[in-house]
């Protein structure tokens, strides 16, 4: 599986897209990337041409369901949806980012 | 999204890159509309969104590739990671890849040989279009007559030929050496299509009354008996005696319409009249040996050819009629009418027989894969438990439970791939083995083997099933597996290694039972085998040669054929080292059969068949000669000749049946004679009951007539020579001594036991292969339980040594492994039990003096499976037995 060099986010953007879509439902990519823009008051920037990818493979893999739809503005847009499978992802991937981020902090406090 | 979503993908990959620029190019937009209500000018907003966005192109690209690459990619990685761990476990894959070759190999083979012989249409051009012409129930058998009436006649066929299979000798005299021909009509090849590899094939032109002797080769009889010699062509070739002048060559893929066959050569229809001469068939009306095959005229359908047989039916029957027939048989020669049948996969007289064999066969060899599976799927599992940190860490990385499973399975598909590979090497050579086991010597089966497209579809689709067979389990079962536990436990976590050890158990179970259907399988066939081998045929075969002879390369005369025949046996009679001779129409167990109606007046059938008993033309000596005891009254001798009172020699069983008396001597019977019965018939003698047609044979009736009254004009006579010493070294004087009365006799020599062992090829054939399979089984299962055995004792290590050091003997240490393998060994036999109840019936039509349920079987095979199983364990017991308790625990 080709893996790229922005993938150092990946890991984390699975866990925010999961997220995102586990509690707001259907949405489509760009307000995926505001959602999260917003909410982590400008702190985290989705790498906006890098969430495509990013959607088609969690759909690939069985996380999200996508669908096509209207907006309020009358556009059409993919909408993705968090399956269960998706949700126990989430369920897993919260967990190791807990992990990391204990591990992480113990050792910068520590060391 | 499933496999076949995404292959729908690549094959739209237009429209998926649509959409996914329609989804990007709403993303540029909403952004776009975002930046001007920030207070962007709309153009620079497009352009600001474009910018953060990346490359649309590259972006766009990558989004596709994951659509549409990521499965091929994915699975090109599973193989290559798949390779990298079977590397890693050598001995596991060589078992499994062994075990699955044989499998998928012995499936494959049984598979071609049925494929050759069931399945495969003709090699020639169109075969779905070749009718056969079929009279009354599926007659496909005619008369010469029959055959030029419907030539005359028909209008529906384009193309439209008989043919009949013969045999030639190449010699003139002495020991005779057969080819298997063709006899074809002139439009055979050019209906069939076939082309000549030299010279040119039978054509139309050569198939004339009267017409001149030409031969074609095979391809195959040009390169054994020419060396592919062009110069073949144009020099003659001895058939019979008669010079057969060479015109060509045909494709050695044709084998004629007969599979199981192959003609060495072919010649014209007409020819039979030069090798017949005043024997000749052609002409005969009731002489059955053509079967007429057709091309439909294009845009025929088979009712209307039937129609229109229907309408010339009554032509071609009077003009064929045979008019010496009885009444009854008049009545059914009018009535039967004439049909057409597919004829694409050509006719075959051992099609039937070989054909049940074979179904036989396949069910066993189908037991062997499933046992080979459950094997595999042990190993797996073993293997599971070895790879649990591995597959821990990948579900740490992120690996979902689907990936992992489809990694196992491909896993699974390599082994099985790799094994078909080796199998279908393994088949090539086994089929041909195979048909040689079930060929008998006199009327070998010749048939394409070759791979064909058919046999690699199911190879790849048995190979399919059995990956997904023994994998999937092993694969659900490896996506169950907790990170945490697994890495903390190093493989030792109770709760998951108990249920896989208790799915290992059930495997084994299963691997006892189906291993257990497989030896009472081979039980009952190889008890039937050496029942039939074994059993009294009423005669002794030991030291008996068989002489087949044929005097009608002499040109005798019918009338001095009796005296020339009884000089033959007079000379042999001579030889030294032979202790008596006699002649006969029948040999027994021969292949060719006579039989006849009877009656006597004490004597009501409830039954035609009941009328029916075996006959048998001989000359004196002749029990004598087979050691048949005369049980009453005399042999025959020179008081029976062609003009004194009919007289007969019958078996016990016949003087049963007919006379309720062991030993009418002196009483009549009738035999049938046309519309009603012959003189009365004396009896002479009565002499044992032996086995006529086949050693299957219950207690049948037999009348043993005079040859010098039943049979004085016979051109055919077997001789049957008892000798004092080795019986082959009889031959030699043997075939000078006949030469010596005329040299043109031709001679087939046997001997009569290698006769009776020819007639159990394929009991013998089926034993013989369902005991290596059972063996190939037993051995499976046994791996299997010693995998488990072992297994357990490595996992209970601390338990039973805590044991030891608590005191516990070793022999108790034993005795609780001992018991686990009983125990499973005995749910397998049970389970086995009663399924082999259930199957076996199937092969009832090849057992002998057993019944399908015989106990004595069953409980003889239950009783090797316990003491294999306890072989298995033997080695885990004592590995436990002899556990150094301090290091077991130590170990914690």
């Amino acid at each position: 599986m080709a893996r790229h060099k922005n993938d150092i986010l990946q890991g984390t953007l699975v866990l925010l897209v999961l997220k995102t879509l586990d509690a707001r439902g259907p949405m489509h990519g760009y307000a995926i990337t505001s959602h999260i823009q917003r909410v982590s008051s400008d702190l985290l920037r989705v790498e906006e041409g890098s969430l495509y990818p990013a959607l088609h493979r969690m759909t690939q893999d069985g996380w999200l369901e996508a669908e096509w739809g209207t907006t309020e503005k009358n556009r059409e847009a993919k909408f993705y949806t968090i399956t269960t499978a998706g949700q126990k992802q989430l369920a897993l991937e919260e967990e190791s980012w807990t992990r990391l981020r204990t591990g992480v902090t113990r050792v910068l406090r520590y060391a | 999204m499933s496999w076949l979503g995404r292959l729908w993908n690549h094959l739209r990959d237009g429209a998926v890159s649509t959409e996914i620029t329609r989804e990007m190019r709403f993303h540029l937009a909403e952004r776009a509309d975002d930046l001007v209500a920030s207070g962007m000018a709309p153009d620079a907003a497009q352009r600001e969104a474009r910018r953060r966005f990346g490359s649309l192109a590259y972006q766009g690209e990558r989004t596709r590739e994951r659509d549409l690459f990521g499965w091929l990619d994915t699975l090109i990685g599973d193989v290559r990671y798949a390779f990298r761990a079977l590397r890693t476990a050598p001995a596991f894959a060589t078992v499994a890849i062994l075990s699955l070759a044989l499998g998928i190999g012995a499936n494959t083979a049984v598979f071609s040989v049925i494929n050759a012989l069931v399945l495969r249409s003709l090699p020639v051009n169109h075969p779905e279009e070749l009718l056969a012409v079929v009279r009354g129930e599926g007659g496909t058998i005619f008369t010469n007559p029959l055959w030029e009436a419907i030539r005359d006649r028909q209008d529906v066929f384009s193309g439209v030929f008989a043919t009949g299979m013969t045999n030639f000798n190449l010699t003139t005299g002495g020991e005779a050496r057969r080819v298997d021909a063709s006899m074809v009509s002139g439009d055979y090849f050019a209906t069939l299509g076939v082309r000549p590899v030299a010279g040119r094939l039978i054509a139309r032109a050569d198939d004339y009354r009267g017409c001149p002797a030409v031969a074609l080769l095979s391809e195959g009889f040009w390169s054994s008996h020419y060396s592919a010699d062009p110069g073949a062509i144009g020099k003659s070739i001895l058939l019979d005696g008669h010079p057969f002048n060479i015109i060509g060559v045909s494709d050695g893929r044709f084998f004629g319409v007969s599979v199981g066959q192959r003609p060495q050569l072919f010649v014209p229809l007409c020819t039979e009249k030069i090798i017949r001469g005043a024997n000749s068939q052609l002409d005969e009306r009731s002489s059955w040996f053509l079967e007429i095959v057709g091309r439909p005229k294009p845009g025929l359908t088979r009712a209307q050819i039937e129609a229109r047989f229907a309408t010339l039916a009554p032509d071609i029957i009077e003009a064929t009629i045979p008019s010496h027939w009885p009444g009854e048989g008049l009545k059914y020669y009018r009535s039967a009418k004439f049909r057409v049948d597919g004829a694409a996969r050509g006719f075959s007289f051992v099609r039937d027989t070989y054909a049940k064999a074979l179904y036989v066969l396949m069910a066993i060899v189908g037991l062997v894969l499933l046992i080979a599976c459950a094997n595999v799927a042990n190993l797996l599992l073993a293997r599971a438990t070895v790879r649990r940190r591995e597959m821990a860490v990948r579900v740490a990385l992120g690996a979902g439970r689907a990936r992992l499973a489809r990694q196992l399975i491909t896993e699974s598909l390599l082994l099985s791939s790799i094994g078909a590979v080796l199998g279908i090497a393994f088949a090539v050579w086994g089929s041909r083995l195979l048909v040689r086991l079930l060929s008998r010597g006199d009327e070998g089966v010749s048939l394409d083997l070759g791979v064909d497209p058919r046999i690699l579809l199911f190879t790849i689709g048995v190979a399919t099933l059995t990956g997904l067979l023994f994998g999937l389990v092993p694969a659900w079962r490896a996506g169950r597996v907790d990170p945490q536990a697994a890495m903390k436990a190093q493989g030792r976590g109770v709760a998951e290694g108990h249920s896989r050890f208790a799915m290992g158990k059930a495997l084994v179970v299963a691997q006892v039972a189906l291993s257990l259907v497989l030896i009472v399988g081979a039980g009952l066939l190889i008890g039937s085998w050496r029942k039939l081998a074994t059993v009294d045929p009423g005669f002794r075969s030991e030291g008996v040669l068989l002489v087949q002879s044929d005097i009608r390369n002499t040109n005798t005369p019918p009338e001095l054929r009796l005296a020339l025949h009884q000089q033959m046996i007079d000379a042999v009679r001579r030889l030294p080292g032979v202790q008596s001779a006699s002649g006969s129409q029948i040999t027994p167990v021969g292949g060719s059969t006579w039989n006849d109606e009877f009656r006597t007046d004490s004597f009501t059938a409830k039954s035609d068949k009941d009328r029916m008993a075996w006959v048998n033309p001989v000359s004196d000596g002749y029990f004598r000669t087979l050691d048949i005891p005369i049980l009453a009254g005399r042999d025959f001798d020179t008081r029976d000749t062609p003009t004194s009172s009919k007289v007969a020699i019958i078996n016990e069983a016949m003087a049963k049946r007919f006379f309720a008396t062991p030993a009418p001597v002196g009483q009549h019977f009738q035999k049938q004679q046309g519309d009603g019965w012959s003189e009365p018939i004396e009896v002479v003698g009565v002499v044992g009951t032996t086995k006529y047609r086949s050693m299957r044979d219950s207690a049948q009736p037999i009348v043993y007539f005079p040859r010098a009254q039943e049979s004085p004009k016979a051109q055919e006579m077997a001789i049957e020579v008892r000798g004092t010493g080795g019986t082959t070294s009889l031959v030699p004087s043997i075939t000078k001594a006949i030469a010596g009365i005329n040299p043109n006799i031709t001679l087939d020599i046997t001997t009569l036991e290698r006769q009776l062992a020819e007639s159990l090829t394929i009991p013998r054939a089926i034993a013989m292969l369902s005991g290596f399979f059972g063996a190939i089984a037993v051995l499976l299962a046994t791996i299997g339980l010693y995998g488990v055995m072992a297994y357990t004792v490595a996992r209970r290590r601390n338990e039973i040594g805590v044991r030891i050091a608590l005191g516990a003997e070793q022999s108790r240490v034993v005795r609780m492994v001992l018991g686990e393998v009983a125990a499973i060994v005995i749910a397998g036999v049970v389970v086995g039990a009663a399924l082999s109840l259930g199957v076996t019936r199937l092969v009832t039509s090849f057992l002998y003096g057993m019944k399908p349920t015989d106990p004595g079987t069953l409980v003889w095979s239950a009783v090797v499976l316990v003491l294999v199983g306890l072989a298995a364990a033997a080695l885990p017991a004592r590995r436990a037995a002899t556990l150094d308790p301090v290091a077991a625990l130590r170990e914690e």
